[in-house]
């Protein structure tokens, strides 16, 4: 049921004053002519009051799909029934952020006969990734002669949810320590696997076509192959949800979200139980899983990824702990700001956790200042930071710098490099 | 919101229409067309003020100056009977209704069809309304209060009809 809104044109009573003061001055004067001229005035003000009448029309809200990816368009079909006669209507369709309308042309205000059904197609582009609710439309119409602006406003929500269109990301951080089920990563025990570890000598039990003939005979000794097999491993990916730090071309969540929507498809791909905690005002949490539910899961879990102000304190342990297996991988993007999530990552690493550290560096949200004193006080800041990835790199954890507008791979590269080189020095 | 383009061309033709509708009382007054003139060029000036601004409450003002022209430019002469009037009344009305387009165009605003088509058709009615009156008032009646009662009462019925027009409801 629709109620609309009646607003009449400024022509209305503009037409109607003339027209009266047309009528008195025919009566003063004692002339016809004042008559005449006020008669088309007072004749459209009498045709537009006899056919102001609001629309009768039924409304149908559809959307050709419900997901779409960051940069797409969907298209939003208005189905317009009208009962009785529409000499103009327009639909407007009131989006929330994030979406914008993209009118076709030819797809304007249009008249409308009774029993007529007119469908007002709008393009929407996913310019963010988020779930939202589409359907608000607005619509507007007017009577043949335009004295009478009829508005009425109807909520159809349909759900749109938008994930973002991944970081890519080509080579993924390699964990150090690998789980019993089979998957893409190499293990570094040795067991039954295709991949060529090392020889030994043959001791009883051993399999006849593992021996090394070549190395044998070389040695005068029966060797054997030594494999690695390939297993699969746990990743957490840790969003530090604390702060948001907003720039023009898009906020560190934003950043956030791609870069780990990034690697949850890498990481699945590979056949990774992945799981998800994100540490904010709100704590949400994923438990590691594999397959392609788990990736809707994730990604529908990080499309609904937000900042919640909260100054409670929180650490680890408000963490399900079957949400952090032992061994896993924890992939940690944070700007290394809220002291809650920088004690959380220093006590996962405590405990053993294979911890990496992509910091959305705030250096580049921030100005350093005019005065001296403000300039003073960013570069002790500066060093503070500098510091802190000190302390996160004495224990071990790589921490890169993922700066706005640079793609995450060269980021990932350094990290594995200084966990490369880390565990060279540790052996 | 996406606006459809603006129909720019309305308010210069409006604009030449109110031109023209004040130069054709002064040029029919012949003798001393001065203060109609000075009228006119008033109505006119506040038409393109209106329009230029865009000022919509100025639209009424400049119409009804270029009505008062008329009509002062009917008494200046003591002029008969004006034949000219339905025409004049169509073409005023259509100055009206343009001056209100182009006010609406720079809003963004288009006319449709069905709206041109609907303001031709009651400026063809208000002519031919206008030129009945005009014969029924070329008709010689012998006056008196009765002729004018009925006049008056004429006049509050099309402003009770128009009343009750507007409060009916939908």
């Amino acid at each position: 049921m629709t109620t609309w809104t009646t607003t009449a044109s400024r022509r209305l009573p503009a037409y109607l004053a003339l027209g009266g003061a047309g009528l008195l001055a025919g009566l003063l004067l004692g002339r016809p002519e004042p008559v005449v001229l006020a008669a088309p005035l007072l004749l459209a003000a009498a045709a537009g009051l006899a056919l102001a009448r609001p629309p009768d029309v039924d409304v149908t809200v559809r959307l050709d799909r419900e997901r779409a990816l960051e940069g797409e368009e969907v298209e939003l079909e208005v189905t317009v029934s009208a009962r009785r006669p529409v000499a103009w209507l327009d639909v407007e369709v009131r989006l929330p952020p994030g979406l914008a309308e993209r009118r076709r042309s030819g797809d304007g205000p249009a008249s409308l006969r009774a029993g007529a059904t007119r469908t007002y197609r709008r393009r929407l582009a996913c310019q963010r990734w988020g779930g939202r609710l589409v359907g608000h439309v607005t619509m507007r119409a007017r009577d043949p002669l335009g004295l009478f602006t009829y508005r009425d406003e109807t909520r159809q929500l349909l759900p749109l949810r938008v994930y973002p269109r991944p970081e890519a990301v080509r080579r993924m951080l390699r964990p150090a320590e690998t789980q019993a089920f089979a998957g893409n990563e190499v293990s570094r025990l040795k067991g039954d696997g295709i991949e060529f570890a090392d020889i030994r000598p043959f001791e009883p039990g051993d399999r006849v076509r593992r021996i090394n003939w070549r190395a044998s005979a070389r040695r005068g000794q029966l060797h054997v192959n030594e494999m690695r097999p390939e297993r699969n491993s746990d990743v957490v990916i840790f969003l530090d949800t604390f702060t948001d730090l907003p720039a023009p071309g898009g906020t560190s969540l934003e950043m956030t979200v791609r870069a780990a929507a990034a690697l949850v498809d890498g990481y699945l791909r590979r056949r990774d139980r992945v799981g998800l905690v994100g540490f904010g005002g709100t704590l949400r949490w994923l438990r590691p899983a594999m397959g392609e539910r788990q990736l809707y899961r994730l990604v529908d879990a990080l499309i609904d990824t937000q900042v919640v102000v909260s100054y409670a304190w929180k650490g680890l342990e408000v963490i399900p702990s079957r949400t952090l297996p032992p061994k896993s991988l924890v992939v940690a993007f944070t700007p290394l700001l809220d002291e809650r999530s920088l004690g959380a990552l220093l006590d996962l690493r405590a405990r053993g956790y294979d911890l990496s550290v992509i910091e959305l560096s705030p250096l580049a949200f921030v100005r350093p200042g005019r005065r001296e004193t403000e300039r003073l006080a960013y570069r002790l800041w500066a060093m503070e930071r500098e510091a802190l990835r000190g302390r996160f790199l004495s224990m071990g954890v790589p921490v890169v710098t993922w700066r706005h507008g640079e793609p995450l791979e060269p980021a990932l590269a350094v990290a594995s490099r200084f966990r490369r080189d880390a565990r060279m020095v540790r052996t | 919101m996406i606006r459809a383009r603006p129909l720019l061309a309305v308010g210069p033709a409006a604009l030449a229409l109110a031109a023209a509708l004040a130069l054709v009382p002064p040029l029919r007054a012949g003798g001393s067309p001065g203060p109609i003139a000075g009228l006119g060029g008033a109505a006119v000036a506040l038409y393109a003020i209106s329009l230029g601004a865009p000022l919509a409450g100025a639209m009424p003002w400049a119409l009804g100056l270029l009505g008062l022209e008329y009509l002062v430019s009917l008494e200046v002469r003591a002029a008969p009977l004006d034949e000219a009037a339905p025409a004049y009344a169509a073409a005023f009305f259509l100055c009206a209704e343009l001056g209100w387009l182009g006010l609406e165009a720079r809003r963004g605003g288009r006319p449709w069809p069905g709206r041109a088509a609907a303001i031709g058709a009651v400026a063809l009615g208000g002519a031919a309304l206008g030129a009945l009156l005009l014969a029924i008032s070329a008709v010689s009646f012998a006056g008196g209060p009765v002729l004018t009662g009925l006049g008056v009462a004429a006049a509050v019925a099309v402003a009770a009809s128009l009343a009750w027009l507007g409060r009916r409801p939908a």
